[in-house]
């Protein structure tokens, strides 16, 4: 029978540390270069592209085929295998994965000179490189020595300018739009007077539209100069074939970056890897998410977290300072134990719906009534947003905090405190600079298990203020810099998000794989970091009782 | 919470004497430096009551929650609000039918002279009078009042018929707000029945392509029925002139004398009342107009005729009252049996207290008004239950409801308008819809459902906490199956013989295990175990077998070998023996599953004879149950995944606790380190094993994301682990972000969010309670 127990344990591990092992594996496998293969097919094979006689990718997973049909007599037919390759090049095919049996394929190949290219639209391309066609009219051939160092000249140049495109455009024009805006409000707060204007309101109004007048040429200049900038962003153009043949060309201003995959060496790889991990997490989502960074998520993630713990710390201690230092134990007190240790297992979905019903319709929707009543039926705070989601986080959260620390508070002995109070300090004295600084490792530990909670929760968040896609970060160098009413991504979101709503699943899946191999990562390591504190605590307080 | 002040005003109350003791009791003799500093002491109080009223207040604020959930979905469960607005004195006349607009702001009363009385309730304008221009000629016999299309058919004395359109438009005028304008405009008179004789009763429908109009007609003291049906010519200029295309003469095909009729606005049906209390159901089949249905609802009563009959709004549902007041609801729907729509008997409402000749129905839901007399009574068909009734200090002649469910108006027999507010915003919700069986339009039997939205206007909203309870429960049980075999075994396992060394870094693991987000084993349960289990379902059947039997195997095994040879392996070490052992039987178990699927999951293909070896096809055919990719199998294993932890830690807290003296006393004795576990650590720990499967159950049954992302959110009730489900807490996910505000869609996510909330508390202190007592039992050991 010890053995059946022991198979328990063993299955448990051994499923958690698969898992994990999984999506550290696929989340990290994401970011390493693989070779991409040319598959020449059998004559008059139908499995390729536009009935070509070859095609390439990358194969992405070999698997044999799942429905197997018997022979009359009972034998099985010959299991096939099938590849999945991804064939990139979304604007020719219209789709980026392939499936081709093994029986179609006679040859396949590596090809050096195949190059794997980063796009901002359409995913990657996987092509053979023909030309360069230069603004000046010169033509730099595929096969030059030159090429690949023009062509990476020029995509610096085009990441340079596009991130000096973005800079007037997002910063900017963006500006001017909120100065237009506060110019319209103005506006409207003047005629919101109803009745007869008087002359100094009527003086504004043309103080307003004067303003405005030279807002619009300013933004008519920024706007030139953008175009301008776009425009010489399609000056050069590369000419290449797609692996089945077909020739298509693209500016280099929308490529992100390039290389050949089948030529690489292991530093190589090693560089590219840790290149692509870090623009995943410097960089902005682009393709409906599926291309790109998540640092919005992240950084979303973040200040989440960071407003939620400091919404639950005051209140999750003072609530247990009170429960165990101040209010008399007896039947009460125990009860609201209880239920405060309930409250932690009541489901994560139900403070979502009071989170949505309680802060953002009701509060909101009064905070809106009162103070912002001007831009309604638009809301401001009466929608979801990052200050809503973390208070409701907080609550979902106060009770961990509260056990957490009560727990801590009643490990301090009896005889600490009454030294202290045997002194001649106060209550608050004792509690003050004896009891909570002997706690504090437990009310850390609390905190961070209910962060570790708050990050990786999801449900709630959907209600109450969560989105697909931000254009804007809650905290800026905007005035007033926080904007706690604003939406925002989130890490857990984006996996449901990237998995589940994505137009393309399968193109989203590698970056759903990495999001969740980040998420597990911080999660995990917030964990571990409570469960280190506590193990010292424990050893700390073992040896003080002896 | 009078608990809670009583309690710290005792406190307070106690406090004074200590405080005497310390520092006022002899008050010359203290010297300075002993005198506690003024701000200290003014500290020490503002702290104390800070944190009492903040630590309060926070407790407080968190049970609001449930406070606030509760005054959330209080609204649900009241009737309808009605409050008299104003009595409007019409000039004395004999008015044969009542309208008004979505606005409840211009009703009209059309008097027998033709005069369509326009009555301003909302402005100034007073009543402003339109005279229908064919009325002097021709004159009025009967009438037909759509109001959805906001259309009048009327019957004229001389066998003919004209579609008068009342078109109300809001104008929006400067400065004043919303007014509401009629214009009538009527059509051109087109024959019905026998020319010149006065037409009784009329009735219209109009489908789009297809328009029909019924007619009564009395010749020599027998009524008969008469249809046509109009045809709409289309030119270049536009629609065209409507012109008669086909007449019927209906009188033969019904059996008995008719009494009156309804046409359903689909325009397709007749349905007849005789006077022998029958309901003949005419179906235009093509160009045909057959019986599908003779109906005789009061078969059972003495007096078997049909007072009135109506159809409720969507013209699905009739309901037919009888003289003496019995109501009962017939509806539409496909039986299996005859194979075509027929009426059946599906609701049965409370009697009326007497006749009753007045009924509107309301054309935003499915509720309609009775009245006869003096007692006027608002009803929702759905769930059969009364809204409102009061008896009236006036006599009802008719009664019109407003277009937005919002206003009901009576005209009473001395010509006065009876104004009132109507208040019903969750006419569809009751205890009934949220909990018990329903017969809802279109069903062949009552039945849990759970739909809340639909495609049309006359949508029926479905509104059964049932279907979610259920599938809730489903994915627990799922769950738990999984989890608690694994979760106990190890926990015993690591609390009794692992080395106390490898269980400080074991049960860590499994605390981070706990924490993993449930949207990342959501996520792996939908895109990468579901695709797996689809196709390997076999081998995944095998694995559970094989695992365990292997274990048993070598546990068998194991003491059969010399005792030498099992000095080998110390104690508390097994589990890393084990682990190879399972992976071999694992490996063996996923290759042989196809081998498995050829030898026993066979189906030959219908359509070609081939023998196809796929489990996905051999569990429909053999179970008749479906087989769907995102099922319960892979939610049980992920959720499974997500609750062991929690057992786990919490069991093998509480085994871990039993006193040592037990332990050592079972051990002293002789007893085998197995029986020591099974007969003396198990049963003392079993309350604190209890409260760790409680806790798990809590979490299982509230689990959103992973129920969201790896079921197919299908509401259906049914066990099968190879289809979905749709939880309470996935249920408000997906809906409520769309639900509006207020709504009574909002209201019963609320509602469902509450029984979750009480279901996980409930469980919890079931949970709590044992856990507590566990602890006082240890106690009493030591």
């Amino acid at each position: 029978m010890v053995w059946i127990t022991s198979m328990g344990l063993a299955v448990g591990l051994t499923m958690i540390v698969f898992l994990l092992g999984m999506i550290v594996y696929n989340g990290l496998e994401v970011f390493w270069p693989k070779p991409v293969v040319r598959l020449e097919l059998r004559e008059g094979s139908t499995a390729g592209l536009n009935n070509a006689p070859a095609f390439g990718g990358v194969i992405v997973k070999t698997q044999e085929k799942a429905v197997q049909v018997l022979a009359s007599e009972g034998e099985t037919l010959a299991p096939q295998r099938e590849y999945q390759l991804f064939v990139g090049n979304k604007d020719v095919y219209g789709f980026g994965y392939k499936f081709v049996d093994n029986t179609e394929i006679v040859a396949e190949s590596r090809p050096p000179e195949i190059v794997v290219a980063e796009r901002l639209e359409y995913g990657n391309a996987i092509f053979v490189p023909k030309e360069l066609k230069l603004a000046d009219g010169n033509t730099v051939t595929g096969d030059d020595r030159q090429f690949e160092a023009t062509l990476e000249s020029l995509v610096d140049e085009g990441n340079k300018r596009r991130t000096e495109i973005r800079r007037i455009e997002r910063d900017q024009i963006g500006d001017l739009n909120r100065k237009f805006d506060s110019i319209r409000l103005a506006r409207r707060s003047i005629e919101a007077k109803g009745g007869e204007l008087s002359p100094a309101d009527r003086e504004k109004l043309a103080e307003l539209d004067a303003t405005s007048t030279a807002l619009q040429a300013e933004y008519e200049l920024k706007a030139a100069k953008a175009r301008e900038l776009r425009d010489l962003q399609h000056a050069n153009q590369i000419v290449y074939t797609t692996l089945d043949g077909a020739e298509r060309t693209l500016p280099t201003g929308d490529l992100i970056g390039f290389y050949y995959p089948n030529t690489l060496s292991l530093p190589g790889k090693a560089g590219l890897f840790v290149h692509r991990f870090w623009s995943f997490l410097s960089d902005e989502p682009r393709e409906a998410n599926t291309e790109g960074g998540i640092f919005p998520a992240i950084f979303g993630t973040f200040v989440m977290t960071l407003l939620m713990s400091m919404a639950v710390t005051p209140f999750g201690v003072l609530a247990a300072i009170y429960l165990r230092e101040y209010a008399k134990q007896g039947v009460f007190v125990r009860s609201v134990r209880i239920a405060v240790n309930n409250l932690a297992g009541v489901p994560s979905i139900v403070f979502g719906v009071f989170g949505l019903g309680f802060f953002v319709y009701f509060l909101g929707g009064t905070i809106d009534r009162l103070f912002f009543s001007l831009s309604l039926p638009t809301p401001t705070f009466g929608t979801g947003g990052v200050l809503w989601a973390s208070l409701t986080l907080a609550l979902m959260t106060v009770p961990v905090v509260i056990v957490a620390t009560e727990e801590a508070l009643s490990a301090v002995s009896r005889g600490t405190r009454e030294g202290s109070l045997a002194c001649g300090a106060s209550k608050w004295q004792t509690i003050q600079s004896i009891v909570l600084p002997a706690s504090l490792p437990g009310i850390l530990t609390g905190l961070i298990l209910a962060m570790a909670r708050g990050a990786g929760e999801v449900a709630p968040l959907m209600l109450v203020g969560v989105v697909k896609l931000a254009p804007t970060l809650p905290i800026d160098t905007i005035y007033p810099f926080v904007h706690l009413e604003r939406k925002f991504m989130h890490l857990g979101f984006h996996i449901y998000d990237l998995g589940f709503q994505s137009p393309d699943s399968e193109a989203a899946k590698p970056m759903v794989f990495a999001t969740t191999f980040l998420l597990i990562l911080l999660v995990v390591c917030l964990n571990l970091g409570a469960i280190l504190i506590r193990n010292h605590l424990r050893k700390k307080y073992r040896t003080s009782t002896f | 919470m009078q608990v809670a002040s009583a309690k710290s005003k005792h406190n307070r109350d106690e406090r004074p004497p200590r405080d005497l003791k310390t520092t006022g009791t002899t008050p010359p003799v203290v010297p300075a430096r002993f005198q506690v500093a003024k701000r200290t002491l003014l500290m020490d109080r503002f702290m104390n009551q800070f944190i009492k009223v903040g630590g309060l207040s926070v407790i407080v604020a968190v049970f609001g929650i449930f406070i606030f959930i509760l005054i959330q979905i209080l609204p649900l469960f009241k009737g309808a609000a009605v409050l008299e607005l104003k009595t409007i004195e019409l000039e004395q006349a004999d008015y044969i039918q009542l309208g008004i607009d979505e606005w409840s702001e211009l009703p009209f009363a059309l008097q027998a002279d033709g005069d369509i009385n326009l009555i301003d309730v909302a402005g100034d304008r007073g009543v402003v009078t339109q005279s229908l221009p064919f009325v002097a000629e021709h004159g009025i016999s009967g009438v037909h009042y759509n109001q959805l299309a906001q259309r009048l058919t009327v019957g004229t004395r001389d066998g003919q018929f004209a579609i008068v359109e009342i078109n109300y438009k809001p104008v929006f005028a400067a400065g004043s707000g919303r007014v509401v304008e009629a214009a009538v405009t009527s059509g051109k008179l087109l024959p019905i029945g026998r020319p010149g004789v006065p037409v009784d009763e009329i009735g219209y429908a109009d489908a789009g392509g297809r328009k029909l109009a019924v007619a009564t007609q009395t010749i020599d003291g027998r009524k008969e029925l008469h249809a046509v049906t109009l045809e709409q010519k289309r030119s270049l200029m536009g629609a065209g002139q409507t012109n008669v295309d086909q007449t019927f003469d209906l009188t033969g095909i019904v059996n008995g004398a008719v009494s009156s009729f309804l046409v359903a606005t689909q325009a397709d049906s007749v349905l007849i009342t005789t006077e022998a209390g029958e309901v003949i159901y005419l179906f235009l089949e093509g160009r045909e107009f057959v019986v599908r249905q003779t109906l005789r609802p009061f078969a059972d009563l003495p007096d078997p005729r049909i007072g009135l009959l109506r159809y409720v709004f969507g013209d699905v549902t009739f309901v037919a009252v009888a003289p003496t007041g019995e109501t009962k609801g017939y509806s539409l729907y496909l039986d299996p049996e005859v194979g075509s729509r027929q009426f059946g008997e599906t609701k049965k409402f409370e009697a009326q207290p007497g006749a009753t000749d007045v009924f509107a129905a309301s054309v935003r839901n499915k509720a309609f008004l009775l009245a006869g007399g003096g007692h006027a009574r608002l009803v929702f068909s759905t769930t059969e239950a009364i809204r409102w009734q009061k008896d009236l200090d006036f006599k009802v002649r008719k009664a019109v409801l407003g277009g937005k469910y919002d206003r009901m108006v009576f005209l009473d027999d001395a010509a006065r308008l009876h104004f009132y507010e109507l208040k019903d915003p969750h006419p569809e919700a009751s205890l009934k819809a949220f909990f018990g069986k329903l017969w809802y339009e279109g069903a062949p039997e009552p039945k849990y459902d759970w739909q809340s939205t639909g495609g049309s206007d006359d949508f029926e909203p479905k509104l059964s906490l049932v279907p979610l309870i259920i599938g809730s429960l489903k994915g627990t049980l799922y769950a738990l199956l999984f989890a608690v075999p694994i979760a106990l075994l190890a926990a015993t396992y690591t609390s009794q013989f692992l080395k106390p060394e490898i269980k400080t870094i074991v049960k860590p693991t499994m605390e981070i295990m706990a924490s993993l987000p449930s949207v990342v084993l959501g996520f792996l349960a939908a895109l990468w175990l579901a695709p797996i289990l689809e196709t390997r379902v076999p081998s995944i059947l095998l694995i559970i077998v094989m695992v365990p039997l292997s274990a048993l195997f070598f546990g068998i095994a194991w003491a059969r070998l010399p005792p030498r040879m099992r000095l080998f392996i110390p104690p508390g070490w097994e589990f890393l023996v084990f682990l190879p052992m399972m992976f071999v039987s694992g490996w063996v178990a996923w290759r042989l599953g196809p081998a498995l699927e050829r030898m026993v999951f066979v189906v030959s293909d219908p359509s070609t004879g081939a023998l196809i070896a796929d489990f996905r096809l051999w569990w429909p055919s053999v179970t008749g149950t479906p087989f769907e990719q995102r099922n319960s199998l892979v939610v049980g294993f992920m959720m499974g995944f997500a609750v062991i932890p929690i057992i786990f830690t919490i069991a093998e807290d509480a085994l871990s606790n039993v006193p040592q003296a037990l332990r050592s006393g079972s051990l002293a004795l002789g007893a085998s380190r197995w029986q020591t576990a099974r007969r003396i650590v198990l049963p003392t720990a079993s309350a604190g094993i209890f409260s760790a499967l409680m806790i798990g159950l809590g979490r299982a049954v509230g689990e959103t994301m992973i129920v969201v992302m790896a079921t197919g959110n299908t509401p259906i009730m049914e066990w099968n682990i190879f289809s979905g489900m749709r939880t309470l807490a996935a249920n408000i996910a997906v809906e409520l972000p769309e639900a509006p505000h207020h709504g009574t869609l909002y209201r019963s996510l609320f509602l469902g969010a509450m029984v979750l909330f009480l279901l996980t508390f409930f469980v919890n202190t079931i949970a709590e309670v044992m856990r507590q007592r566990l602890r006082e039992r240890y106690k009493t050991v030591e």
